[in-house]
């Protein structure tokens, strides 16, 4: 059955299962190794991720979506999906517009490449219209400063799916299997819950005012029975690249399902899944292009809180909602749903939203430093903060998966197995 | 009053007990609904000092105001210290003795 993404456009789906098929299709073909980057774009492209992209972007669709935020064709598209390669290797690898390349992957096969277009685009524009500053101490500037010479465009197919390692495995799915699963959870409107954390009580309660909000006008009187919710909360991990400091993919993905393997939110309107991406910290045209990652998944709404996907102070703390409530409504394809921080109030004696709490001046503030600050100290913080076993899965990971550490260390980066590979043909 | 930058040392029940009995219980502050923590004060001299020897930790100028990410054998030392002397101004020998001694410090007991 054919399934709508982003656009309104067919879902892209462009991965050959045969495995004779595909090794009939890379006979011949020069192979390429592609960094991480450039493969986990092609799996995000290949699988419906980056739908309607059927490939790495030409320049035409550069160009549209640096000055207009859109594709050639009029669709809403915020980032630049890329293609980068240096002449050296273009001279190497002899390549040339309108052949076909294997690309590989730790030298097994991934995708073959239809190379439609070479063409270069200036970095410091895209940098300063995405970005909004050509500062290189913003992180999605220093990406875009080091694309390598050239760019390629052209339509993307694996050549056979990704290999997902544990603990990932259970919560990978492609934008159809998202689909399916909602189907079968009856779920009518699902909001997307995107996040690079692991979870504190303020997130739970951002989560819990999104679903009310997206769940809306819809009844209520189903959801009286266990099994019968008709409304979901998707939490949507972003796993890619990481930095020294960051949570380590696997604490955050595990703890976010733990809330509902440990019933703070019912099994049939809570799940974990994850996207690879890596994060761009573009603000407010990231925000968009979460809210398209999530359209093709299937999802109805999506909630934005403050300071959405930015880094340092490039945005405005509310520049993400501003920029989705001027999109028409007909190109975004998913309902944002914006919510304000929830704090601890020690008068009220719980967590409660910003926006309702009349002691406004005895609210404690969820700050993600220190959060952070506790969890390194390995001390337990209270269950109104942090629920007891989401810590004990988050120091559990780190045993298991960090080297001691739920933060990303030296020793993660060098040593963590990739989250996904590719396997001989 | 001169501008400190602190060190936060998250203290759990029986760090709290041990803080009571060295007299210190009522410097603990209380944050995040009943978090216990234990606020060491740096000068800006000290809060250079400690960001140099611990490339790894920095100051949260835009949110805490404090010294954040300094490992827990870092703030397990600190905490010792404290205990041991009964008071938080002991940063200056605090660095004095990581500069001297080097890694060999984290192992020695504080006299």
């Amino acid at each position: 059955m054919e399934l709508i993404g982003h656009g309104g456009k067919p879902l892209v789906e462009r991965v050959i299962t045969d495995k004779a098929e595909a090794k009939n299709k890379i006979k011949g073909l020069k192979a390429i190794p592609a960094s991480r980057q450039m493969a986990t774009e092609s799996i995000g492209i290949a699988l419906g991720f980056f739908s309607p992209l059927q490939g790495f972007m030409k320049r035409a669709d550069v160009d549209a979506v640096v000055q207009k935020m859109e594709l050639a064709d009029g669709t809403l598209w915020s980032i630049p999906i890329v293609y980068d390669i240096s002449d050296k290797e273009i001279h190497d690898y002899g390549i040339k517009a309108g052949m076909s390349v294997l690309l590989t992957r730790n030298g097994n096969p991934m995708a073959i490449f239809e190379i439609e277009e070479i063409f270069t685009y200036p970095k410091e524009e895209i940098a300063f219209k995405v970005y909004g500053t050509k500062e290189e101490k913003h992180p999605g500037v220093a990406r875009t400063y080091a694309y390598k010479d050239k760019f390629l465009g052209g339509k993307i197919t694996l050549v056979q799916s990704p290999k997902v390692r544990e603990p990932y495995t259970p919560y990978f799915l492609t934008p159809r299997q998202h689909r399916e699963k909602f189907k079968n959870l009856h779920w009518q409107r699902i909001v997307a819950h995107q996040t690079r954390n692991v979870p504190h009580s303020g997130h739970e309660w951002l989560m819990k005012h999104a679903f009310i909000a997206a769940h809306g006008e819809l009844p209520v009187e189903s959801m009286e029975v266990m099994g019968k919710a008709i409304s979901g909360v998707l939490v949507n991990c972003i796993v890619g690249e990481k930095r020294a400091g960051d949570y380590i993919d696997e604490a955050i993905v595990l703890s976010q399902d733990g809330l509902k393997k440990y019933g703070y939110f019912r099994e049939d309107i809570h799940m974990t899944t994850m996207t690879f991406w890596d994060m761009r910290y573009a603000g407010p045209k990231e925000a968009v292009h979460h809210s398209i990652i999530r359209a093709n998944l299937g999802l109805t709404h999506h909630m934005f809180g403050r300071d959405h996907a930015g880094v340092g102070t490039y945005y405005d703390s509310y520049e993400a909602h501003r920029l989705l409530m001027s999109i028409p409504k007909e190109k975004l394809f998913i309902t944002p749903i914006f919510v304000l921080e929830w704090a601890y109030c020690p008068h009220c004696g719980e967590v409660t939203c910003i926006g309702l709490c009349g002691h406004w001046n005895e609210l404690q503030k969820f700050s993600g430093t220190k959060i952070r600050s506790i969890l390194m100290d390995e001390v337990k913080p209270t269950r109104m903060i942090f629920r007891p076993e989401v810590f004990d899965i988050v120091m559990d990971a780190a045993k298991k998966y960090g080297f001691g550490s739920p933060f990303v260390t030296p020793e993660y980066l060098a040593e963590a197995a990739p989250a996904f590979s590719f396997e001989p043909l | 009053m001169a501008e400190t930058f602190p060190i936060n040392i998250w203290i759990n029940e029986e760090r709290f007990k041990a803080l009571q009995e060295a007299g210190l219980g009522g410097l603990l502050k209380e944050e995040l609904a009943g978090m216990k923590v234990l606020i060491v004060p740096c000068n800006e001299a000290q809060r250079d000092k400690v960001l140099k020897l611990f490339p790894m930790a920095k100051y949260d100028a835009a949110t805490t105001k404090s010294i954040e990410l300094l490992p827990k054998y870092v703030k397990d030392k600190l905490y010792e210290m404290a205990v041991k002397r009964k008071t938080l101004n002991m940063m200056d020998e605090f660095v004095a003795g990581f500069a001297k001694a080097g890694d060999a410090f984290w192992n020695q007991d504080i006299a």
